[in-house]
């Protein structure tokens, strides 16, 4: 089968995907029971203390049907988004921070959520797998169980417990971090930069540590499984050295999956992390997308979901071609 | 052609190792199932068997229903009387913990009988039936495994909360949650089908059916033991998760609710820590027993491949 | 491998030393000196939508500019419940016998944080962009349905005429605050006018009127830094005293889970809504924190409104008192408040709050009515003893004698009563319209079908309902209802509460907000015109509890041609009152209690119970005399 037409395949594959993705997502939110203007109206109606009268309210709702393009049947509405979205990639203004466009709101948590998460998932994963590795690759011995026990104790504790015991240990037992942070504002000076970070670390440290557990373990089985096979045991008889054979044979061959799993944990990166953006007041994607569910609001919806189905079938998308160039026995079959 | 996000490690699939091509006739003439116990399995299996009885036969003998508030005092310490003391609802945490562990284990084990049927029946017809039927298949499949969950979830969040059923969140996990071992069977599929030994069999004669059940089914068959597994806890997970966020039915005793109603009661700075560590130890002691039970088993079949 | 870790040690040590000094500088986070900012928590949390500061729409962040940026031409006090001019000079002047004609004067030397003079010609643009842009902006449908269009007239630089397109006996609460906001801000004509589109016009780091203006506010909504003008004595607010912090801070500190560590850490002054449980344990941490009263239920229970569970009358079969009463008498108010609030909450038997200033005017007159109210078989439900009955039950479970309260101080904690616990007394009224328990224990319809009642309650974004709403729940359980509580978001809390298909049961608040004599802000809405269908998918606009008495109509209508001050007006208030609590049109159940706490570490001089000038709240009127008021202590 040739380069081109395997590529072909895939990029068709790869767009009928995206295009699925996109009608059921149009479809999903919905079903939800809250209705934008309600939940509007009944935001401002419990500040006013019931103080709104019919007329006004009327008024208003009229208002905001207008403004949200909230008319027409549901089928238009879903031509009228495929055509808005694929053509002009405008997913049109949110309804809770009207009229701000909902491309712009994302654009802002984005940055936020792309340097925290792509760090926080890269360092899990390198230190997972190297510790995994070397757990799996030494497994008789005793340290490696131990350091699969560390992985067994971190992996099932909820995120969110585990977040807050890290928090009350190094933000209020030992205050070395803050217990709310404080992004400034203003330019980005080094000093900006140097704030970020500092505000960043816990949130990153909890999520470093909620992840590379998993990978330690997951590494630690790919590992014991490579160094059984039969090419592993031809080095060691070979008389290639200890750390030749866990890194040039056990790692590369077991790396493999792990880098699929690490490109498309990558994708999902974009679904931001909605604990942590809780706990740590942290404005990424994952905190919009849970206030516009609970508002109503369609458009922000679509529009960080969109992005997410896009990411992860990008990142699968480049890995199916790029993984003949890391396993040559997987080259084109 | 096989794909390459194929062979990934799944979360809900720790030992995706290949099975290995060699039967050896000469070990099945060991006792028939002493092959499978190793330190490992056994450990596992008593943890497993200890929470399984616990949360199933000592409900039985609740003096009270443990979700209904109120009935002793608000936050008392450990005593002879609650072993864990009471927390900020006026519940025995003790008892709510074990009611607890039993709903958890029962959504576990739902949605993961739910997503093995599934992903098998839909891995298996694929990868093996191959043609138009796979392609479209797998263009479900795919599409099914980029959408992301949490969202969905918490959209769908509202609609779980509206629905008196506690399955509801189970069935939503399986319809979410069965794509990814589908693929993952059907790679295994793939490779098997290329095997000697398959072609020796269709080449005697055997119908698809019969190579599906006796040849191909075997392999997939200890693939699908661990799979069960971490699909329980995955399952377990992802209710805590929502949980948490308080998009989960927390008046039934979960070990998700436990969390959401001593986060609420902020337990751990009102000095109550009991009422949030104790749910915690025991998530990790009923994931150490499937993880050893998932690992005890990959090892005995590993053992039986001749590899181990 | 030891000695390798001990070498890691000392450095380590000692850059944790270092920053844990850094950590105790004087200064804020956003670079203001600590001792000179009053830090507190956003009563909105994060806010939705930060740099929309144009109060015209009513997407404007609101927190901060209500009480600092703007002015009003009137002001409510919320110690008395009275309305005090602000921008306005006296009270506005009746110039006809039906009350649509108005004069206002407002004051002179008052001027915008850029130096131009605040006018009525700012008064008049307001009042003509408004009604020019009525479509298109949303903070307006308030003051365009009121004011009659194009009557507006300057008289000079400091009178003008207006008209209200109805008979008004409430010019000053709506042309000013009633308690929360107004529906007319006057807006600035000289940067205004200027701009191409009003409309979407964001207004960010605006032209203020009250004392403060935004230093810096952040893109994401998490704070906003407010700073005092130098010319703060000729702001809108000036003439009211002199404000003590130089710099206000407006933050959201996040989760409960962490707000109450920072709290205890002295890294704000007041919170907003901190549960009870939390602020006990944080007291224990930090004395210089303190709550409202020293003495139970320790927090302000004088909030303009009250929680209750709202029923939709409409709906079969809670379109029969019987069951109304039935469930009223279900629920074990005080074991749902002890489990719920730790015993901190003020319980309303009325369908309004009990306060000092409620509490003459509706809650005294109408005592003897609750004590004699009958129901259908005689049975007298009104419990003059609750408020002992609880202190009773919380010295049993441990609550030191010291801050309980007696005697007298008992109804003023805890209320005048509330009804009896009798769920007997509740199976007899349900049996008697065919209402019986199955064999599961659980009411069974008259045909044998069962009987399953859905609760909506609101989720995390208010927490004390949640509990008390899942407590609510438990206790109907245990007295035989099959009821499930659900727990929405805000924007389904609000279809729910105006969709008549949608509502069966649910807690709510907003159409029992009886601040003071002047019922009708809240109760105008019974009226025919806001009763739909029992299952139509249209939204309500009004008449949250669903009256449909013809009676309670009749006695609005009777209201709205009264003035305002008079016993007549009164009178009619209290009638509504004892009808709708006759047919237990809704179970009122508490005064909202505001759960604020403050650290006195930086600032002294917060309203308390013995230092009662304002109700203790960051926002509304309360925090422009709080402002005024608190002294600084000097602490580094």
């Amino acid at each position: 089968m040739g380069v081109l037409q395997y590529v072909a395949k895939r990029v068709g594959l790869y767009l009928a995907v995206l295009f699925i993705g996109l009608t059921i997502t149009f479809f999903l939110p919905r079903l939800l029971p809250t209705n934008p203007i309600d939940a509007y109206i009944s935001q401002l109606q419990s500040r006013a203390n019931g103080q709104l009268t019919a007329e006004a309210i009327i008024q208003l709702r009229t208002n905001l049907e207008e403004l949200y393009g909230l008319k027409g049947n549901l089928f238009s509405q879903y031509l009228g988004y495929l055509n808005r979205v694929i053509f002009h990639l405008d997913f049109g203004p949110s309804f809770t921070y009207y009229p701000t466009p909902v491309s712009s709101m994302i654009l802002t948590a984005l940055p936020w959520t792309l340097g925290l998460l792509l760090i926080a998932t890269l360092i899990a994963w390198v230190l997972g797998n190297l510790v995994g590795v070397v757990a799996g690759y030494f497994h008789t011995k005793r340290a490696a169980t131990v350091l699969e026990v560390v992985g067994i104790l971190l992996y099932p504790i909820p995120y969110y417990i585990l977040a807050v015991s890290v928090i009350l240990l190094l933000a209020y037992v030992i205050p070395i971090f803050p217990l709310s942070p404080t992004f400034p504002v203003g330019p980005l000076t080094p000093a900006l930069v140097g704030s970020i970070v500092y505000n960043s670390t816990l949130p990153a440290l909890t999520l470093v540590l909620a992840g590379f557990g998993w990978n330690i373990l997951s590494m630690k089985a790919l590992a014991v499984a490579t160094t059984e096979e039969p090419y592993v045991t031809f080095a060691r008889l070979k008389g290639t050295s200890n750390w030749t054979r866990m890194v040039r044979y056990v790692f590369r061959n077991a790396m493999l999956p792990q880098v699929t799993a690490l490109a498309l944990s990558l994708g999902t990166v974009f679904n931001g992390a909605l604990l942590t953006e809780i706990l740590f007041s942290y404005p990424g994607v994952g905190l919009l997308m849970r206030t516009a569910a609970s508002s109503g609001d369609y458009d922000v919806l679509y529009g960080a979901i969109t992005l997410s189905i896009v990411a992860v079938a990008t990142a699968g998308l480049v890995i199916d071609l790029i993984y003949p160039l890391l396993d040559p026995r997987i080259r084109h079959r | 052609m096989s794909d390459i996000r194929d062979t990934a490690v799944s979360p809900a699939d720790l030992a995706a190792a290949e099975p290995a091509p060699k039967a050896t006739p000469g070990r099945r003439e060991r006792a028939s199932w002493l092959w499978l116990l190793n330190a490992r399995l056994v450990l596992g299996l008593i943890i497993i068997a200890i929470f399984l009885l616990g949360s199933f036969v000592l409900p039985l003998f609740a003096p009270h229903d443990p979700a209904q508030q109120a009935t002793y005092m608000k936050n008392l310490k450990i005593s002879p009387a609650h072993w864990l003391g009471t927390n900020g609802l006026g519940q025995d945490t003790l008892w709510y913990l074990i009611f607890a562990v039993r709903n958890s284990l029962i959504l576990g084990i739902f949605v993961g009988i739910g997503i093995s049927a599934i992903s098998t029946a839909i891995g298996l017809s694929a990868g093996f039936i191959g043609g138009a039927y796979e392609r479209i298949v797998m263009l479900i499949v795919d599409s099914f495994i980029t959408i992301p969950l949490l969202p969905i979830l918490i959209i769908l969040g509202a609609l779980i909360r509206g629905n008196n059923n506690f399955f509801t969140i189970g069935l939503i996990i399986v319809i979410f949650g069965w794509a990814w071992n589908a693929r993952t069977i059907r790679s295994m599929v793939l490779s098997l089908r290329e095997r000697e030994f398959i072609n020796m069999a269709r080449f005697s004669g055997a119908g698809t059916l019969a190579i599906l059940v006796r040849e191909i089914f075997p392999y997939v068959s200890a693939y699908l033991v661990v799979g069960f597994i971490n699909t329980i806890l995955f399952a377990i997970n992802t209710e805590a998760t929502l949980a948490v966020i308080g998009l989960s039915k927390v008046d039934v005793p979960t070990l998700g609710s436990i969390i959401f109603w001593a986060l609420n009661y902020n337990a751990l700075f009102t000095g109550n820590t009991t009422w949030l560590v104790a749910p915690i130890v025991a998530t990790i002691l009923l994931f150490l027993g499937l993880f050893l039970t998932s690992t005890g088993f990959n090892a005995a079949f590993a053992s039986r491949r001749g590899v181990a | 491998m030891a000695k390798f870790g001990r070498y890691l040690l000392a450095p380590v040590l000692g850059a944790l030393m270092a920053t844990t000094a850094m950590a105790q500088s004087a200064m804020t986070d956003v670079g203001t000196p600590r001792n000179e900012t009053l830090i507190v928590q956003n009563f909105d949390g994060k806010a939705a939508n930060p740099d929309q500061q144009n109060p015209l729409n009513a997407y404007a962040i609101w927190r901060g500019f209500r009480e600092l940026g703007w002015s009003y031409l009137w002001e409510d006090d919320t110690a008395t419940g009275k309305s005090y001019p602000e921008l306005a000079d006296g009270m506005p002047e009746a110039l006809n016998p039906e009350h649509t004609k108005f004069r206002v004067k407002i004051r002179p030397g008052v001027y915008w944080s850029d130096g131009v003079e605040f006018t009525t010609d700012d008064i008049v643009y307001t009042l003509a962009t408004s009604f020019k842009y009525k479509d298109k902006l949303t903070n307006v449908a308030g003051i365009t349905s009121y004011i009659k269009p194009d009557s507006w007239k300057a008289i000079d630089k400091y009178t003008f005429e207006v008209e209200t397109q109805k008979p008004a006996y409430d010019f000053a609460t709506v042309m000013g605050v009633y308690s929360w906001a107004s529906p007319f801000i006057p807006v600035p004509k000289h940067v205004f006018e200027k701009q191409a589109d009003v409309t979407t016009f964001k207004n960010d780091n605006p032209v203020t009127l009250g004392p403060y203006t935004v230093k810096a506010f952040d893109p994401n909504g998490f704070w906003q830094v407010w700073q005092l003008r130098d010319d703060w004595k000729r702001s809108g607010w000036g003439n009211l005293g002199t404000p003590a912090p130089k710099y206000v801070l407006y933050k959201d500190f996040g989760a409960e889970e962490t707000r109450t560590l920072a709290f205890v850490k002295n890294q704000y002054d007041e919170d907003t809504f901190m549960s009870p449980d939390s602020i006990q344990a944080a007291q224990a941490k930090n004395p210089a924190i303190q709550t409202f009263s020293p003495t139970m239920p320790f927090n302000d229970m004088n909030d303009a409104c009250s929680y209750g569970v709202y029923i939709n009358q409409q709906k079969a079969p809670f379109d029969k008192p019987e069951v109304r009463w039935a469930l009223a008498l279900s629920l074990d108010l005080q074991t749902i408040g002890i489990t719920a609030v730790n015993g901190q909450f003020k319980a309303a038997a009325l369908p309004l709050s009990d306060t000092p200033i409620t509490n003459p005017l509706f809650y005294q007159p109408l005592l003897g009515f609750l004590k004699d109210l009958k129901l259908s078989d005689g049975y007298q439900p009104f419990n003059a003893d609750f408020g002992q009955q609880l202190v009773d039950k919380l010295k049993d479970q441990g609550v030191d004698a010291s801050v309980l309260p007696t005697g007298a101080e008992v109804q003023k904690g805890y209320g005048a009563g509330w009804w009896k616990y009798d769920p007997a007394e509740s199976e007899k009224l349900l049996n008697s319209v065919g209402i019986k328990k199955g064999s599961d224990g659980f009411y069974t319809m008259p045909d044998g079908s069962p009987w399953s009642i859905e609760f909506v309650i609101p989720s995390d974004w208010n927490k004390v309902m949640q509990r008390v709403g899942f407590s609510i729940a438990d206790s109907w359980k245990k007295a035989g209802f099959n009821v499930s509580a659900r727990q929405v978001d805000n924007g389904e809390f609000g279809t729910v509460q105006n969709t008549n298909s949608k509502f069966t049961l649910m807690v709510n608040w907003a159409n029992t907000c009886v601040y003071n004599s002047n019922f009708l802000n809240s109760w105008r809405v019974f009226n025919p015109d806001n009763v739909k269908p029992v299952d139509s998918n249209d939204p309500l606009n009004g008449n949250l509890l669903r009256v449909t008495d013809k009676g309670i109509f009749d006695l609005v209508a009777d209201a709205t041609k009264r003035e305002t001050t008079s016993p007549e007006f009164l009178a009619d208030g209290q009638k509504i009152a004892s009808a709708l609590v006759t047919g237990m049109a809704e179970i009122n159940l508490m005064n909202i209690p505001t759960t604020i706490p403050t650290n006195s570490y930086y600032w002294t001089g917060y309203p308390k119970a013995d230092n009662f000038y304002a109700a203790p709240y960051t926002w509304w009127s309360s925090f422009k005399k709080t402002i005024v008021t608190i002294k600084p202590t000097g602490k580094q």
